[in-house]
């Protein structure tokens, strides 16, 4: 089958109706998540996961993945009406966001983000289409220890792009990679630091540490000071004026670029491609001092880069079974829930998924235009939610969650243990992304050493002298030695808040 | 905040040496190559090192701990935190035994007054909604098993 006929195919699974309403749905709810402050996508999307167990396996998969480019959207809301970022990619949208909100002129600044993602996000569908197969195919052709050396690359990407401290975050990823290794062997079948805990045998359950360190981790450190004011402002307008879409053009096609391209290199985060936008809009306009003060390419810009970085990374996840961020990580997860790997093999044993959720993310965009210019006053509405009872709504949703995956309270203790967990390690500032991903990666990276080794006799030559694995090995290397990538690092950390 | 840092440093120390000394349980070489306790050692021996390094960096070297960083929350903030981490417990200890629905009902209404809302009857129709109805939509219309508790509700 040639690649048009994929496409073709693709195009019939998702204009499904019900693949259509499970979009729709999706798309829905990662707005919501986006918009409550206090529920990032990683959480959020980890909550929802439950909503798909009865769902087969193309509709739960469309959802989760409309709910995690919806919630990329959703961030917006608040940025701009609440000077608070929904999620961390929105943090550069308060600048010039809010700046127009207390103009009275929130409408455009949310009109022109939502045509912005939907453009950014288009784009980067279209060429995720185009370049998800080929790298798949290439990607065929690795053996275990290509297959370590290109998990080693996706780890040190995350861990060199964590937060300020290098040894922090290795530190990080080697937490995730202990946690990893609880449960049974991956290459024997052997239980292995179960303590005779009846639960442990399947592992640490990624679910609920996700939703521990994103979900109940951030409640408790909103908990600090939970006060949010929303700035009350016309929402009328949502179209920007003539002038405002000539200067918002070029920012829309440049936020595009950056973002797709970014969202290509796993471990990046949302953030930098956003950071990166506005810094290039700032560069290249004829009045970079009105930057901060509500004009609309600092909207526009950053905007786009993040639905084209949202796009774009699941590129590493499609092609290569590379989680580029938690959120990604979590979809990861509901992968394998829902009985699918993520990767090249995807591609041939089930193109029906593969192709029929890229196409799904032609059409959640269009969703997503149509359900957010309308819908945004609605959207307003829900930030004036006491946190009194959003906070113990969202808990109630996380406990649902954990729960219902194993039908386990011991999952819901582990969600609870690593929101404490969460807490401290947010409050000293240590990136909790490292740990997330290695802890989903590490059993697969344990059998593609093990295997390496076997088929060498023990010699870890091999992955030095086979050369996709050296020249893998050396990117990883660059990766977290190189200053400059430390940097990017540090600024993402710092601006995050880790 | 440096004393944060050294702290979680000799934890994950220990927490290596631990690791190190159960892999001893398993064996480390089989008949078909390294067995279950290779990567746990090397591994464990790798974390251990770095977290070493990252004591001995933030104890006398130049530190990315931000010394300025206050790490405990006002009186009000830790209050708010120690009731949630203990209504969160309650519930993980109510779950089974008496079932989703009531644990849930508890839960969502023992919160919102504890964290300073004064509206009785809109606090008692949020929990009625977050339990019962939650776990309608859950359980009766998207199949979720929920637990079921002593009483059957």
């Amino acid at each position: 089958m040639d690649a048009l006929q994929y496409w073709i195919q693709g195009f019939s699974v998702a204009t499904m109706p019900m693949n259509l309403l499970y979009a729709f749905i999706g798309c829905i709810l990662g707005t919501l998540i986006g918009v409550l402050p206090g529920l990032g996508p990683a959480a959020g999307t980890a909550i929802l996961i439950p909503v798909t167990f009865s769902l087969d396996p193309i509709g739960g998969i469309i959802m989760l993945t409309a709910i995690y480019y919806g919630a990329m959207y959703g961030g917006t809301i608040t940025s701009v009406l609440v000077n608070v970022p929904g999620e961390a990619a929105s943090v550069i949208t308060c600048l010039d966001g809010f700046q127009m909100a207390k103009q009275g002129r929130a409408g455009p600044a949310l009109g022109i983000a939502a045509i912005g993602s939907f453009i950014g996000g288009t784009f980067a569908t279209f060429a995720l289409m185009v370049v998800s197969l080929p790298l798949a195919t290439f990607a065929l052709r690795f053996g275990p220890p290509e297959v370590f050396s290109l998990l080693l690359v996706g780890l040190s990407l995350v861990t060199g792009l964590s937060g300020r401290s290098l040894l922090a975050a290795l530190i990080m990823t080697g937490f995730g990679l202990m946690l990893s290794m609880i449960g049974m062997d991956p290459v024997r079948g052997a239980p292995r630091f179960t303590f005779g805990i009846p639960p442990l045998y399947d592992g640490v359950g990624f679910i609920p540490v996700v939703m521990g360190l994103f979900g109940v981790g951030e409640i408790l450190l909103s908990m600090e000071a939970p006060v949010m004011e929303v700035i009350r402002t016309k929402l009328t307008d949502l179209l920007p004026r003539r002038e405002e879409w000539r200067v918002s053009s070029g920012a829309v096609c440049r936020g595009t670029v950056i973002g797709f391209f970014l969202g290509l290199i796993p471990g990046i985060g949302a953030i930098i491609p956003t950071f990166l936008a506005y810094v290039v809009e700032k560069k290249v306009s004829k009045h970079p001092e009105k930057f901060g003060t509500g004009v609309i390419e600092g909207v526009a810009s950053p905007e786009t880069a993040n639905n084209a970085y949202a796009n774009g990374a699941m590129v590493p996840l499609l092609s290569l079974g590379i989680p580029g961020s938690p959120t990604l990580a979590v979809l990861m997860g509901a992968f394998i829930i829902h009985g699918l790997t993520p990767g090249p093999f995807l591609f041939q044993e089930r193109p029906d998924v593969v192709w029929g959720l890229i196409a799904s993310m032609y059409l959640g965009n269009v969703i997503l235009l149509v359900l957010n210019l309308p819908l945004v006053g609605l959207w307003a509405k829900l930030l004036e939610i006491r946190y009194q009872f959003l906070y113990p709504g969202i808990l109630l949703f996380c406990i649902l969650g954990a729960y219902s995956l194993n039908q386990s309270v011991f999952d819901v203790g582990v969600m609870i243990a690593f929101g404490a967990l969460g807490y401290i390690f947010r409050k000293i500032d240590w990136p909790l992304a490292p740990t997330v991903l290695a802890l989903i990666l590490g059993p697969m990276m344990e059998r593609a050493l093990r295997t390496s080794l076997e088929m060498s006799a023990g010699d870890l030559s091999i992955l030095v002298t086979r050369p996709i694995s050296l020249v893998l090995l050396i990117v990883a290397a660059v990766v977290l030695l190189t200053p400059g990538v430390r940097l990017l690092g540090r600024k993402a950390g710092k601006d995050a808040g880790g | 905040m440096k004393r944060a840092w050294q702290i979680t440093c000799i934890a994950f120390v220990v927490l290596s040496a631990l690791t190190i000394l159960l892999s001893f349980d398993y064996p480390y070489r089989d008949r078909l190559g390294p067995g279950p306790a290779f990567f746990p050692i090397w591994l464990s021996i790798i974390t251990g090192a770095l977290a070493l390094a990252l004591f001995i960096q933030t104890t006398w070297g130049g530190s990315a701990a931000d010394a300025a960083v206050k790490l405990l929350p006002e009186r009000q903030g830790a209050r708010r935190i120690v009731i949630i981490l203990l209504a969160l417990l309650a519930c993980l200890a109510l779950l089974e035994p008496l079932g989703f629905r009531i644990s849930l009902f508890l839960f969502l209404l023992f919160l919102p007054p504890a964290l300073g809302v004064s509206n009785r009857w809109g606090t008692l129709l949020f929990a009625l909604a977050g339990s019962f109805g939650i776990f309608h939509v859950f359980y009766y219309w998207l199949k979720v098993p929920l637990p079921m508790g002593m009483f059957g509700i």
